[in-house]
């Protein structure tokens, strides 16, 4: 039997150098997330989501591909259900399953990233390990995009194999090299990714985070559908074709426009979408860096 | 300056109508356990908030070796504060939550475990926080501050939900740490168990400094003002023996305090009267009575 000495824990330990600092926040922030079970909870919501959402444009498909257009509808919407007949439209369609209520769990991850912080006061310790509170920001979006990234990888794996099964249902080819599918599916992963810098934004604006995930929830469900509903309403009753354009600045309804395969009639341009998605990631990460390098934390 | 130097300079914080801190000077030396006292609402916490970059000073500035703590560039290898009990994720465990700083930090995983073993934490290292008990909680704080083997050590109420033995085993700790030649600036509200940690003291109240130096010098200073307390039978013949340069006063106890002589003139008038003795002791005040004769009427909430 060998008896060790007991070592002495105060003894001035080996500490290793110190990685580059940005490296080393992401890894923290990582790790934090990965440390706790709020991850998983959301993947598995979105992937519930993905599976109903496949099934949703499966049925979209299937009226599309089928025979003929009905007879009773206007003019105006025949057009739209021409264009949205075209196989690209479908493919793309399906290769996307899922953003809705994807985009909206990685914004709550976004969210629950900073509020964690706050609800279990651990930001004190967060901003004594990294007095720069900028680069803890960063790397906070650095982790909420990749968390978005990866569960649009998630779902692109199951996207693939199910779309290319159901367009061969319908005698279609895959499409996967057509560049508007492609175009689409790379869009979705800008649109994963700066959903998590949307919420990382949020979450600093509304430290509360029972407050900031209702909050964010109604707005992105009841929100998305009330403005669309709305603008329908305000166009029929004043008869401004203009007041339809807004409904794109709202971030959920961009993100389905960039990832759309062709343009529909009256639709603007799939890159619109993408720039005004951008510009919202933009102003939120920017406010919510200003506001935490401000804010006094107690 | 030394390294370790805490250096506290005009400090001032305006929270809207309450000034929390007040033009606040003073330096804490290294080597030293600095107790840091006042009563509630004094700016105790502000104070400490303000030396780690975590609140903006409304005025004056306060380094740590000479330099902010916003300005060290590896902040967790100079300094290391307890600030919360509970600030840790309740879900997470005390491994993983020591883990993600010292990722942060740049430090190894096993340095998590050395911390842990340094505060006995190691049975419960993967247990969630939730299950902690306050001392372990407690403990696990100090573990955080100890991961980057810091010069200075900053605690807020650190002793706050520790049982005797924690309390015994904390004292020990941070003795030991000043000894090593750290610097060590406790703040709290167990005055007995800061005259047995504490060298030196620091009162603050309204958010002004009272008093500060060793524990001894801001104790005896006040010494004279401590009364003889006598117990006898012949009270009536003690009180004339005393002459008229003593206060007698009788305590509820039924002994005499008796004020204005010290403990050896008594003795000696109480021998010439023939005066039968049972107790005398000169009541030394302890750090409690001189805060709070110093802190008297800055208690108020504000």
């Amino acid at each position: 039997m060998t008896v060790t000495a007991p070592v002495d824990p105060l003894a001035s330990p080996d500490l290793g150098r110190p990685g580059p600092a940005p490296i080393r926040l992401i890894r923290s922030e990582f790790l934090k997330l990965r440390t706790t079970n709020g991850w998983w909870l959301f993947l598995l919501g979105a992937l519930l989501m993905l599976v109903l959402a496949i099934l949703f444009n499966w049925l979209q498909a299937d009226f599309a591909f089928s025979e003929g257009i009905p007879q009773d509808i206007p003019e105006d919407d025949a057009d739209t259900f021409e264009a949205s007949r075209s196989p690209i439209f479908q493919a793309a369609n399906l290769y996307t399953s899922g953003q809705f209520f994807g985009l909206m769990f990685v914004m709550l991850v976004g969210i629950v990233i900073v509020t964690s912080e706050f609800q279990h006061q651990t930001a004190t310790t967060t901003f004594l390990t990294t007095p720069h509170r900028t680069a803890v920001i960063l790397a906070k979006l650095c982790v909420a995009a990749l968390f978005g990234a990866t569960l649009w990888l998630v779902s692109l794996a199951i996207n693939v194999p199910a779309t290319i099964g159901i367009l061969s249902i319908y005698d279609q080819s895959s499409l996967l090299g057509e560049w508007p599918a492609q175009r689409a599916i790379l869009l979705n992963l800008l649109a994963y990714a700066l959903w998590g810098v949307l919420g990382v934004g949020l979450g600093v604006l509304i430290r509360s985070q029972i407050a900031a995930t209702v909050t964010a929830t109604v707005l992105y469900l009841i929100g998305t559908t009330a403005v669309t509903i709305l603008v329908t309403l305000l166009q029929d009753w004043l008869g401004w074709e203009w007041i339809d354009e807004v409904q794109y600045a709202v971030p959920s309804v961009a993100s389905t426009l960039m990832v759309s395969g062709t343009s529909l009639p009256g639709q603007p341009p799939y890159w619109v979408g993408a720039v005004i998605l951008v510009g919202w990631a933009v102003v939120t990460g920017t406010i919510g860096t200003m506001i935490t390098r401000r804010r006094d934390v107690s | 300056m030394s390294d370790g130097e805490i250096v506290v300079s005009h400090l001032a914080k305006q929270y809207r109508a309450v000034r929390a801190v007040d033009d606040l000077s003073f330096a804490v030396e290294p080597g030293r356990v600095t107790g840091f006292l006042g009563p509630n609402g004094a700016g105790k916490t502000t104070t400490l908030r303000m030396l780690l970059n975590l609140v903006t000073p409304s005025a004056g500035t306060a380094t740590i070796g000479g330099q902010r703590y916003a300005d060290l560039t590896d902040p967790l290898r100079r300094v290391g504060a307890v600030l919360e009990a509970s600030s840790a994720h309740r879900a997470r465990t005390g491994r993983n939550h020591l883990r993600a700083i010292g990722a942060a930090a740049g430090f190894p995983a096993r340095r998590a475990d050395q911390v842990l073993e340094l505060v006995g934490l190691t049975p419960a290292a993967r247990r969630k926080f939730k299950g902690y008990s306050m001392g372990m909680r407690q403990r696990l704080g100090i573990a955080a501050a100890m991961l980057g083997d810091p010069g200075v050590l900053i605690l807020d109420e650190p002793a706050n939900g520790l049982d005797p033995e924690g309390i015994r085993w904390m004292r020990d700790l941070l003795k030991r740490l000043a000894d090593e030649g750290r610097t060590v600036l406790v703040s709290s509200h167990l005055l007995s168990e800061m005259q047995l940690l504490a060298d030196d003291v620091l009162i603050i109240a309204k958010g002004k400094l009272v008093t500060h130096g060793s524990v001894s010098d801001v104790v005896d200073g006040r010494a004279h003002a401590g009364p003889v307390r006598v117990r006898t039978p012949q009270a009536e013949q003690l009180t004339a023996a005393l002459g008229s340069a003593a206060t007698v006063t009788t305590g509820e106890d039924g002994a005499l305090l008796v004020s204005g002589v010290d403990a050896p003139a008594v003795g000696a008038a109480a021998l010439r009267a023939g005066v039968e003795l049972h107790e005398l002791v000169a009541e030394k005040p302890d750090l409690e009575r001189v805060f709070l004769d110093l802190t008297a009427g800055k208690a108020d909430i504000r």
